[in-house]
């Protein structure tokens, strides 16, 4: 009887054991990595509005404060998407006829508020406040990005949780003076001495724990 | 670093339940009902338990408020698989976080105090309840465990706001919905490590015994016993 493995079969035998770690390696590396990609975190897809709002031509071309509308960002949980009201304080005056605005006007109009698409969506289980890190030195630009050069709004970070622990457990690299919090262009000249004094003066704690955001 | 506990006093408790109403409001704790009640699986983070002690004619019965007791050795976290039961070293708390439950309730056969309890089914909330659940808190669903936080959230939010006025939190700030509310002042909490406090003060009492003291998992919530003994 012929023998059923060839000399060759050695080969093929060592080359399956090392190829089923490699591939068991790589598929972990993979999902991995599928986790972190665009596509899961949705990052930089401008979302689309009922209204094409330009935070770019708002805030950087006609330099209106971010808390000309996110009124409560100081003050709450909460950074507030304004009401039609506040729309039309400028827009009752100007591009009052404007096709593109019709469905402010409408809103206005009928009294309901516009449904804006929700662009940072943190998962219901986070409970993320807004006013604490405003009060101690976390800049909008350091999670939102430079909203003020994006025509249509898009998520600029992550927001996975990995992402949050990451500033969570060094605030050192991301805090900056309170006055520049809203200001979108500042740049720390050296973020580590900078941001170990800043550390101390507002008497920010590094603080991890599950409780702090999962209640 | 702080520990927060709890102090009960059961010559001023009269089982009067409103710490078990509170909790249920402040927490979406969803009602039980007969059906729940009689298989055992209502879920309630404070229960009243009911403790004969000695032999007739000389027996005695009390009523003891019961809920996580928060120990400083918690087992039920060395058990957890997956971290989704976590003891707060800052705070003492020990908390659950519950979408890393699996649902495993190893947590709830580990707890010597059967204050863990897991949802076996989607919670039953009437309708009516839900335009009162509290933001503040997630709401549970079905194959986690959940317990008594010693409502964190509400630590969270007076912490954020002593912080963004640039002070320490003052003490009488944070306090749970069940002591909040109890009429007759027999649950005082607050600050264990700060020995000043009322509550540090009435846990070195002589009455002061905590549950299960021999297995040595150090509650913060202490009771004081029936009697005069002060």
């Amino acid at each position: 009887m012929a023998q059923v493995f060839k000399p060759a079969a050695n080969t093929i035998a060592k080359l399956a054991v090392f190829g089923g770690a490699f591939f068991l390696a790589l598929a972990v590396w993979s999902l991995n990595e599928f986790n972190r990609s665009q596509y899961m975190t949705r990052t930089k897809v401008a979302r689309e509005q009922p209204v094409p709002f330009s935070h770019k031509h708002h805030n950087a071309e006609l330099g209106i404060d971010c808390r000309y509308c996110h009124t409560s960002v100081e003050t709450s949980a909460f950074a507030g998407i304004p009401p039609t009201q506040t729309c039309m304080n400028c827009h009752s005056q100007i591009w009052k006829d404007s096709p593109m605005l019709e469905p402010v006007r409408a809103s206005f109009a009928s009294n309901r508020s516009l449904e804006w698409v929700r662009v940072h969506d943190l998962p219901d289980f986070v409970y993320f406040n807004h006013s604490i890190h405003i009060h101690k030195g976390i800049g909008c630009v350091s999670c939102h990005g430079r909203v003020d050069q994006m025509n249509l709004t898009w998520q600029q970070s992550p927001l996975q949780m990995e992402w949050c622990l990451n500033c969570h457990r060094n605030p050192a690299a991301a805090v900056r003076p309170r006055e520049e919090v809203f200001n979108m262009a500042w740049k720390a000249e050296n973020q580590e001495e900078l941001g170990a004094r800043l550390v101390k003066a507002y008497n920010i704690e590094s603080r991890d724990d599950c409780s702090v955001c999962h209640r | 670093m702080s520990r927060w506990g709890m102090v009960i006093d059961l010559n001023r408790c009269t089982a009067c339940q409103g710490c078990v109403s509170a909790c249920h409001e402040e927490n979406n704790v969803p009602p039980s009902t007969p059906d729940l009640s009689a298989m055992g699986r209502s879920i309630r983070w404070i229960d009243m338990m009911p403790v004969q002690e000695g032999e007739y004619p000389h027996a005695t019965m009390s009523v003891l408020p019961m809920m996580c007791q928060h120990c400083e050795h918690p087992p039920c976290i060395k058990v957890c698989p997956v971290g989704a039961t976590f003891f707060s070293e800052e705070e003492g708390i020990v908390g659950q976080i519950y979408p890393r439950c699996i649902g495993c309730r190893y947590c709830t056969t580990a707890c010597p105090y059967t204050v863990r309890q897991f949802n076996w089914f989607e919670p039953a909330v009437p309708e009516t309840y839900l335009e009162g659940t509290n933001p503040d808190v997630s709401r549970r669903y079905k194959g986690v465990v959940e317990k008594c936080t010693l409502c964190h959230h509400r630590l969270q939010k007076a912490r954020d706001q002593a912080r963004a006025e640039g002070r320490d939190l003052l003490p009488g700030e944070y306090t749970p919905a069940c002591v909040e509310v109890c009429p007759t002042d027999a649950m005082v909490f607050g600050d264990l490590e700060d020995r000043e406090s009322e509550v540090s003060k009435k846990s070195r009492s002589k009455r002061a015994y905590r549950l299960l003291e021999d297995l040595g998992t150090e509650p913060k919530v202490f009771y004081l016993r029936e009697g005069n003994r002060q």
